[in-house]
């Protein structure tokens, strides 16, 4: 064999180059995945549930009134958390609100895995209550993770929730613990 | 005129599901070359990369980027496929070649250029999974140091040093097989 220098790595490199050619059912497989979830992001159907705040969350530097009343609600949330459901999402779909205070923002809007990140327009639009930002959706029993997006743009992590770890995108998320109200 | 990846990530975010397929079959043999590389087999590269393109889609409105989607497949890919070598190697499963690579290489090509390719895939085989990460980044996909370092998450002096080591510990490997 040659001596080993720069040529051979060009020849190891040009062996390694060498297309890799899937067969054509490669893409039919992705396909029907995608149109899976597609199906399933529809089917779910995420409306307006009004129900139990399970989650609230705020930005630091809030007006110590406001803050007040928030970390009631915060405890009111915590007297009804049990132990840790199984990592996998249920069918089970439990009420969460999610709240930011954001008294700057145009808008807010909340984003996860249990509504694909929004794809499709699916994001849950909060409404304005003196710049406390509020929705409450179905979310389904389980671990999830999520973000808020603020003027449609802008990802927030919530600041209060422990943040997601490998998180393999590059915006910040936390994670969500939705507990099975039925067992 | 082929579209753009920005306007096809466009369409499927409006609920042009089918829209999805072109990025798919735009990107899927070049990545599947870094896949079947660093994971050593076909099968393993296959579910790495449909997991990645699937990743993709639930995710895709954190594209931040839309125009550069192949580079945020692509980490996310490199992502997929350190978590499927990590289980393996869980698994106590060791590297197979690629056969059915193998097999078309030994119609293509004369059995001494088989021979060389089977040794060359077998000794990457044998890098540790950060030295071939960066190998195969840096030589075999052709990135710069700071892609690198974006997509992997690791200091480019750090990914300087895998890189030496890889090219170190292959030549010790294709050296035994000559000398042996």
């Amino acid at each position: 064999m040659a001596e080993w220098g720069r040529t051979t790595l060009e020849m190891v490199v040009q062996e390694l180059q060498q297309p890799v050619r899937l067969d054509a059912s490669f893409e039919r497989r992705v396909m029907v995945r995608v149109r899976r979830l597609y199906a399933q992001r529809r089917r779910r159907g995420f409306g307006t549930w009004l129900g139990v705040a399970s989650r609230v969350t705020h930005h630091p530097g809030w007006a110590a009134a406001l803050a007040a009343g928030i970390v009631a609600i915060v405890t009111a949330g915590v007297l009804r958390t049990r132990p840790p459901v199984s990592p996998s999402a249920s069918s089970v779909f439990e009420p969460v609100q999610f709240v930011l205070v954001a008294p700057a923002a145009q808008s807010v809007a909340v984003v996860g895995d249990f509504n694909d990140w929004g794809l499709n327009d699916s994001a849950l639009v909060a409404t304005n209550h003196q710049g406390v930002w509020s929705v409450t959706a179905p979310v389904p029993a389980g671990v999830h993770r999520y973000a808020f997006v603020v003027n449609g743009k802008e990802w927030v992590a919530d600041p209060s929730a422990p943040r997601s770890a490998g998180d393999d995108f590059g915006l910040p998320s936390s994670a969500l613990i939705v507990e099975d109200s039925t067992k | 005129m082929e579209s753009s990846d920005a306007a096809l990530v466009s369409r499927v975010l409006h609920g042009e599901v089918n829209a999805y397929g072109a990025l798919v079959s735009r990107y899927r043999d070049r990545y599947a070359r870094y896949a079947v590389h660093m994971l050593g087999n076909r099968e393993d590269a296959e579910e790495a990369l449909q997991d990645a393109f699937t990743r993709a889609y639930r995710s895709l409105p954190r594209c931040e980027d839309p125009e550069r989607f192949g580079a945020w497949l692509f980490r996310i890919l490199v992502n997929r496929c350190r978590t499927s070598g990590a289980r393996r190697v869980r698994r106590g499963q060791t590297f197979v070649h690629d056969d059915g690579a193998l097999m078309k290489a030994s119609e293509e090509h004369p059995a001494e250029q088989t021979m060389w390719r089977e040794e060359i895939e077998r000794a990457v085989g044998e890098l540790s999974p950060d030295q071939r990460e960066a190998f195969l980044l840096k030589y075999v996909e052709d990135l710069g140091y700071d892609e690198m370092a974006e997509i992997t998450g690791v200091g480019v002096s750090a990914l300087k040093m895998r890189v030496m080591r890889a090219c170190d510990r292959l030549r010790t490997l294709l050296r035994e097989v000559h000398s042996g």
